[in-house]
């Protein structure tokens, strides 16, 4: 069963493009990861399945029910936490909540304080006072205490440190558990990787890819920086999974998806002074997917 | 109904505030009272040395300044310019308070109709407009009872004060009219001042020039404090224009932020 489907949606902010014909569903039970750079129509997305803003054309449906027309009943079972967290500044924050609870029915108030407990949050304190990443933590809290049945979470790991990632993933990993539905955009493909059953690719405002995380594990993509004593020639790399191939003298820097021993076996020849191996970029990977594309 | 005490326990203060302002100013004036009242016949041969058209404009030529009401009705008008201030910004902060302090994806991501924002926004302003009166009218029946000696016809001092209500109103409605036409409103004082003062000038205007056309285009001139006085009773046009434009203003509001995208943050 779909939890969220959208189908040709497209928005405009006057002229500027913000997102153009987005097609995909999410199945329930699933964490679907939604990627892309920044600008690309990942919070557009978003905020129109929030009713935050009108689509231009296209519709979204919630648990089959339309999203602008049937929104209020929809978000009564939807979790949300923004990029950015905002609250009234004035507010302690188990007043927020408390406040943020009273417009769901029958929230379990036990339920604050038990999340408050895992994500270390102090309840006492002033909005105003607290940290980004504090303030962060309200906002898991605040979109998680009614237990909804579909979570949105709108690149929400900016700003929490390693430890509290590590328990929000926890959090969010239980909560999916239980059989709740999550919606997960970020920019950076390490955590997305982590959690998600799937993911979609969105950039320039159009979907580019959805695929299974299986598959987008499957291609090992690796970024090689290779500094040598010698100057070497393009053609020695000349391997079949190498892309983005570039020689600068005696560097040569590329993206190789495939069998690591291939390059080492190449390496073993020569003499290396430095060998970089990194996770590739969004970014790198997405100028992957187009040159395939193209 | 959250939504409503939420937005009424932020702003009381600000309520109260504005309130004591307009007792204070009231306070500031009934001390002349005596000292005007006692040489009315020297202020009122200074005014025939001004251009009747400044009289009028000042709103001097129709008050009786010896007697409390009159008085009163003069004071009042600048009463009610705080007042107006007061309503204007609180209309406009209402809706977009939530937006300057980027809130507003949070209370519009909840599971509630924007028509229902709207309602408790609008509730709560005019629970604090009830409320500001309320006091206003206590205190200035106390100020006057202690500043002036005098016998008083206390209807018609309620129906003085009661126009702040109608007035009140059309300001909270074109404020909050205002807050979903403009997109981004940065501060509201300012903005608030600029209007009321507009429609001050366009008052004064009116007064002077004796210009019934003109007396449509400002709430001020909607409840002539000496025709209240004269005749006990607001003018039914008047009333009946101001009523209209407060339903135009409120419906218009609900129809614009049904519509409207919240910006991003």
């Amino acid at each position: 069963m779909n939890v969220i489907e959208i189908n040709k949606l497209t928005k405009y902010y006057g002229k500027s493009r913000g997102i153009v014909d987005v097609s995909f569903n999410v199945q329930e039970g699933e964490i679907f990861g939604f990627i892309g750079p920044n600008g690309a129509g990942k919070s557009t997305t978003i905020r129109t399945l929030l009713a935050l803003i009108y689509p231009t054309r296209g519709s979204a449906k919630i648990f089959g029910k339309d999203c602008i027309i049937e929104g209020a009943e929809i978000r009564r079972h939807i979790g949300y936490l923004p990029s950015e967290v905002f609250y009234y500044d004035n507010m302690k924050v188990i007043d927020l909540l408390k406040y943020s609870a009273s417009f769901y029915p029958n929230v379990n108030h036990k339920r604050i304080y038990e999340l408050a407990e895992i994500m270390d949050l102090d309840l006492k304190r002033k909005i105003d006072d607290l940290s980004y990443g504090n303030k962060k933590k309200v906002g898991i809290v605040q979109g998680l205490l009614h237990s909804p049945k579909l979570i949105i979470l709108d690149e929400p790991t900016g700003g929490l440190d390693p430890l509290m990632q590590h328990k929000f993933f926890e959090l969010i990993h239980e909560e999916n558990k239980k059989g709740v539905t999550v919606l997960f955009s970020s920019h950076i493909l390490s955590e997305v990787q982590k959690i998600c059953t799937r993911v979609g690719i969105i950039k320039k405002g159009r979907m580019v890819k959805v695929e299974e995380i299986s598959t987008l594990e499957h291609n090992n993509y690796k970024k090689f920086r290779i500094e040598m004593r010698e100057q070497t020639s393009a053609d020695y790399f000349n391997l079949p999974g190498i892309s983005n191939l570039s020689v600068d003298e005696k560097a040569v820097n590329f993206i190789f998806n495939g069998d690591i021993n291939r390059i080492i076996e190449k390496l073993y020849e020569r003499k290396v002074i430095n060998l970089i191996v990194e996770e590739p970029s969004l970014e790198e990977i997405f100028m992957h997917y187009y040159e395939k594309e193209a | 109904m959250n939504i409503y005490w939420q937005e009424l326990k932020m702003s009381v203060r600000t309520m109260i505030s504005w309130t004591l302002g307009m007792l204070l100013t009231l306070l500031f004036f009934m001390f002349m009272f005596t000292a005007v009242a006692k040489d009315v016949a020297i202020i009122n041969q200074i005014m025939t040395k001004f251009p009747p058209e400044l009289v009028r404009a000042l709103g001097l030529s129709s008050l009786d300044l010896s007697t409390v009401l009159g008085f009163y009705g003069y004071v009042f008008m600048f009463i009610l310019l705080v007042a107006a201030v007061y309503a204007l910004k609180s209309g406009i902060s209402a809706l977009s308070e939530e937006i300057r302090a980027k809130t507003a994806d949070f209370l519009v991501s909840k599971p509630i109709s924007r028509t229902t924002i709207v309602t408790a926004k609008i509730m709560s302003v005019v629970t604090l407009v009830v409320l500001q009166i309320i006091i206003y009218i206590g205190g200035a029946f106390v100020i006057i009872q202690i500043t002036a000696n005098q016998y008083f016809h206390k209807p018609t001092f309620l129906l003085i004060n009661l126009s702040l209500f109608f007035v009140e109103l059309f300001f909270v409605g074109l404020g909050l009219l205002l807050s979903v036409i403009i997109n981004k409103i940065k501060t509201v004082l300012p903005i608030a001042l600029g209007i009321v003062f507009g429609f001050w000038i366009l008052q004064m205007l009116n007064q002077s020039l004796a210009d019934h056309t003109l007396a449509y285009f400002t709430p001020f001139a909607y409840f002539d404090i000496a025709k209240i006085i004269e005749t006990g009773s607001y003018e039914n046009v008047y009333l009946f224009s101001d009523v209209v434009l407060i339903l135009v203003f409120t419906v218009l509001t609900y129809i614009i932020y049904q519509r409207k995208d919240m910006p991003s943050v």
